[in-house]
């Protein structure tokens, strides 16, 4: 049904939603709007693997979250980065990096 | 994972699943928002919004999994860490897993019982509403005289606050036609016995309206055990006719096998319910007033009616009838009527045994947990090293909590299960330990509301031992425990202080225990002293019943002559038995601690004119040689001799008591005085006859050896010939065989008597004492447990105490200090901890025994010595426990001690 295309990368979630929550709390809707709107587009994040990561990665201690009021007053669920999930972050941007770099240097090479 | 966890994670999964649902739905309800706002249509908003999310329930439900993962992934974390922490310390787990087990275990195993002879009500509707009725003689503080059938009338039609009331009447029954006689335990009750306690026929019917006759009706009720036993668990039982003391009946109904008749019977539980009105032969007929000839009643309240409101409503009922009918009720004698609940009447006196053994086992249970906080200490002593480094790098010190908490939680799981496992497999052994005729012992059963005290006092024991070691510890100071930790021991003052109050409330709680197991034991030790006033060994007893048929004219024993000659030709034959020294008969209350006594009021001839108190007696009847086979002293006079029998003159002995209280002077003062006996009625007294008495002879205790002295009337057997009777023998041959000669002579007089309960007086008087012993066997092995448990803490704490100190004690033994200033200073620590102890334990038993007071004999709650020797006893072995360690810290080499760091 969903175009493959546009769907986010097998793995890349966690960093995606890890960037997104650098700026600060965020709750789940708000986090595919920006990686929707930052990502011009191109990335959608599917709702369905979305708020199943989220509480992965708040039991395991990345996020917390907590209930808040939404722009218009409706109650949300907002979650954060906690110290472990901003060295996570860090992490996963270097993993990332060096998989991207490694991924760039394969295609040049086959050029 | 432990039942605990488990709920906790029930209600916790619950929550998660309505903060999953507002999450997604906030989500849709933004998407929606912001649809509408790019344009689309309400439906398109709403469809898109949704259509974007795909299965919501399928994202629910993972959503909702990974939180579920998460908690149990932590869950499981702490679960296996304390497994890994339990195994590390094989020793230390055992030996709180064997102490927990057993206190769980003892307490589990106490409340099966408490809870199906006490808690459980009785298996009737309503059963609140079902009373005993007593009938006494207030002012001759004379219980349960039994009720006329007039009274019963009264009290059904015109008390106002029985919905039902019916005749309890226990009595032997002689089943004829078969090979043998065979004695059956019968029940003589009113036609609505069955529907007054609301219980129905498993097969058949039980009775109808049409069966309350004035006498007895044809159909009888059979119990289940009965129907197996004589029957075979026959289907077609119903209509088979029975013979029953020589009368024929008819089967008409089967009860369930869980019913059982809520009352004392006589031997056993009733095999066999049969109806009448009480009111026409072989009871008298008329009826007469005065005349209690019914031994027990009872009732059902009216609904709304509570016992005191029903007992206030029956005192000026029973007041109006003694007005209406002064001869019959003459102020003198106080009659009066008495209501019980069924349910306390059912269990009797049986109550404060079983909650004192359900305290002891708590104060065991409370032992086993501080001896554990305590063991629990000294180890967390050597983890706070760990404990500081696992909150210096940033563990909260809820998830330490948690973590040691699981730790305790694990222990009490499996001790837990194992306790519940053994009290199961081992539960008909254990039950076996209890005395027979410990009420409602059938209903005991591993029930849900057992299930449900096993887990809540295991959830309360794991809180109990290991919160406060888990506070602790988690609270340590960071800085001062590494470096503490650093120098490998370590544990605060403040940690050795607590360890000491935990030990000292050990000693308390366990001299409590022991100064009630003491005063249990000196109370039997006391009551073993007390001479019974016979001597019960080489006796062996049996029992004869000699069948009632409703129409005396059916009745081969009517007459006192032919009942006379009955008993005198079988006290012949067995007399003549090989291996028999000598043999006796008597009626029923003659023999000794068995069965309820008979009283009867009774007059002095000449001291009649003024009385205030009708003086009553227990009475019975018995042969000549009774008093020789039981050697009981021959006091005054003579005894009987076989020729006080119808034809000679009506005599009586009577017994040293009541000899004293009548003529104070001497025994012999008695002897040619003439009393008379009666139901209680003034005008019947006067038509008695006059007995003399010739013989005063020594004090059996009939109602057992905690019983005091009550006054006895014996007459002679062949004067006042019994149906039911006793024969006793004086014999040392094997009680079994001699049984069967018993019913061989018996039935060679007369096959259709059934001999039956052949028992040796020991097995009796054993018997008797049976519930006294077990109570004291099991207060004395719960008390050698806490003492045990008592020891092993003091010995723990000291033994820390001192390999935390080998480096002090280094130094003052290499500055010079003897060893047995060590030693000292090690007594001197320990006495304070014992002392503290002991004195609160002093307190707290005098405040605790009192609740002993009704199970004590001969000895008083307060008892000085018994309190002064266990505490001996006590201070002595924990100080021992002490100085073991104490002794070997001073073996230390100083060299090695001052290392130790």
């Amino acid at each position: 049904m969903a175009k493959p295309k546009s769907d986010v990368l097998q793995g890349t979630l966690a960093l995606l939603v890890l960037k997104t929550l650098e700026r600060g709390a965020m709750h789940g809707y708000g986090i595919t709007l920006h990686i929707q709107r930052v990502s011009s587009e191109v990335l959608r994040v599917e709702e369905g693997s979305l708020y199943p990561a989220l509480h992965r990665m708040e039991q395991g201690g990345w996020i917390s979250a907590e209930w808040g009021a939404s722009e218009n007053n409706r109650r949300a669920r907002y979650y954060q980065l906690t110290a472990k999930g901003w060295k996570q972050l860090a992490e996963e941007e270097k993993n990332w990096a060096r998989l991207s770099a490694a991924v760039a240097s394969v295609l040049q090479f086959a050029q | 994972m432990s039942l605990l966890s488990r709920l906790a994670g029930l209600l916790k999964i619950h929550r998660l699943e309505r903060d999953v649902e507002d999450e997604l739905r906030a989500h849709l309800e933004m998407r929606t928002r912001d649809n509408l706002a790019a344009g689309m249509s309400p439906e398109e908003a709403r469809y898109d919004a949704k259509r974007r999310f795909g299965n919501s329930t399928l994202v629910k439900e993972d959503t909702r999994a990974m939180d579920i993962v998460g908690w149990i992934e932590t869950t499981g974390q702490n679960l296996r860490y304390a497994a890994r922490m339990l195994r590390r310390t094989p020793g230390f787990t055992l030996v709180a897993i064997l102490t927990l087990a057993l206190g769980i275990g003892a307490n589990v195993a106490i409340f099966t019982v408490v809870h199906a002879v006490l808690l459980d009500p009785l298996p009737f509707p309503h059963p609140e509403e079902l009373v005993r009725v007593y009938d006494d003689l207030r002012t001759s503080n004379t219980h349960d005289v039994g009720m006329s059938v007039p009274e019963l009338w009264d009290m059904r039609d015109k008390s106002g606050v029985f919905q039902d009331i019916c005749v309890i009447f226990p009595t032997d029954g002689n089943i004829t036609g078969g090979d043998h006689p065979e004695r059956v335990e019968a029940l003589g009750t009113n036609a609505n016995y069955f529907t007054m306690l609301g219980v129905r026929a498993e097969l058949g019917r039980t009775y109808v309206p049409a069966d309350a006759l004035p006498g007895f009706s044809e159909p009888v009720v059979i119990s289940d055990a009965y129907w197996r036993r004589a029957f075979g668990a026959d289907p077609k039982v119903l209509g088979t006719k029975i013979r029953l003391d020589g009368d024929l009946y008819t089967v008409a109904g089967v009860m369930p096998p869980g019913f059982r008749h809520p009352g004392r019977t006589l031997d056993a539980d009733v095999d066999l319910w049969a109806t009448t009105g009480f009111a026409a032969p072989p009871f008298p007929a008329p009826v007469v007033r005065a005349v209690r000839l019914l031994p027990g009643v009872m009732g059902r309240l009216k609904p709304g009616l509570t016992v005191s409101q029903a007992q206030a409503q029956l005192d000026n009922f029973v007041a109006q009838l003694t007005r209406q009918f002064p001869d019959e009720y003459p102020a003198a004698a106080g009659w009066s009527i008495r209501l019980v609940p069924t349910q306390e009447d059912v269990v009797g006196n049986v109550r404060t045994e079983l909650f004192v053994l359900f305290a002891a086992v708590g104060f065991v249970l409370l032992i086993v947990c501080v001896n554990l906080a305590n063991l629990l200490l000294a180890r967390s002593a050597s983890r706070q090293r760990e404990m500081a480094i696992r909150l210096a790098v940033g563990a909260g010190r809820g998830r330490l909590i948690v973590q040691l908490l699981t730790e305790s939680v694990l222990l009490v799981a499996i001790s837990g299960a194992a306790a519940l496992l053994t009290v199961f497999t081992l539960k008909n052994s254990l039950l076996r330990l209890a005395p027979a005729d410990l009420p409602r012992l059938n209903d005991v059963s591993l029930s849900p509301g057992v299930l449900l005290f096993a887990f809540f006092i295991s959830i309360l024991t794991g809180l109990l031992f290991g919160l406060a070691p888990a506070l602790q510890t988690a609270r340590a100071d960071q800085t001062t425990a590494l470096r503490e930790g650093s120098r490998g021991a370590g544990s605060s003052k403040h940690q050795l202080q607590f360890s000491r109050f935990l030990v000292a409330s050990e000693i308390a709680l366990s001299l409590v225990l022991l100064i009630g197991a003491g005063l249990l034991f000196r109370s039997f030790w006391q009551l073993l002293e007390v001479r019974p006033g016979f001597d019960p060994h080489h006796v062996t007893t049996a029992k004869i019943w000699l069948a009632v048929p409703n129409d005396p004219q059916n009745d081969p024993y009517f007459t006192i002559e032919k009942r006379a000659a009955f008993h005198q030709e079988i006290l012949r034959r067995i007399s003549a038995l090989p291996g028999v020294e000598q043999a006796a008969i008597g009626s029923p209350p003659s023999a000794p601690m068995d069965g309820k006594p008979r009283q009867s009021p009774f007059l002095i001839e000449g001291r009649a004119s003024n009385l205030e108190h009708i003086p009553v007696a227990e009475t019975a009847s018995v042969t000549p040689a009774y008093f020789s086979v039981l050697k009981t002293a021959l006091i005054a006079g003579r005894f009987f001799t076989d020729d006080d029998n119808a034809k000679g003159q009506q005599v009586v002995l009577i017994d040293e008591t009541l000899a004293h209280r009548y003529w104070p002077n001497s025994d012999s003062d008695a002897l040619g005085q003439r009393l008379q006996m009666a139901a209680g009625r003034r005008s019947e007294m006067a038509a008695s006859p006059l007995f003399t008495i010739v013989g005063v002879v020594g004090n059996i205790k009939s109602d057992g050896f905690d019983a005091a002295s009550a006054p006895h009337i014996y007459r002679a057997v062949y004067q006042a010939p019994p149906y039911g009777a006793v024969v006793y023998l004086r014999t040392t041959a094997d009680p079994g065989l001699l049984g069967e000669a018993v019913r061989g002579e018996v039935q060679h007089v007369d096959p259709t008597i059934p001999v039956f309960d052949v028992r040796t007086m020991d097995f009796i008087v054993s018997a008797f004492l049976a519930e006294r012993r077990f109570a004291l066997e099991l207060l004395g092995i719960f008390a050698g447990v806490a003492l045990l448990l008592a020891s092993i803490g003091i010995y723990g704490v000291m033994t820390y105490t001192f390999s935390r100190r080998t480096n002090e004690i280094g130094i003052r033994i290499a500055m010079g200090a003897q060893r047995s200033d060590i030693l000292r200073l090690a007594v001197g620590e320990g006495t304070m901890t014992v002392a503290l102890g002991v004195v609160a334990g002093l307190a707290g038993a005098a405040v605790m025994t009192r609740f002993l007071r009704s199970l004590l004999f001969g000895v008083k709650a307060t008892d000085p010595l018994t309190y002064a020797a266990i505490a001996g006893l006590l201070t002595a072995v924990t100080l021992l426990a002490c100085l073991v360690p104490a002794h070997r810290a001073t073996r230390v080499d100083p060299l090695i001690a001052l290392r130790h760091d």
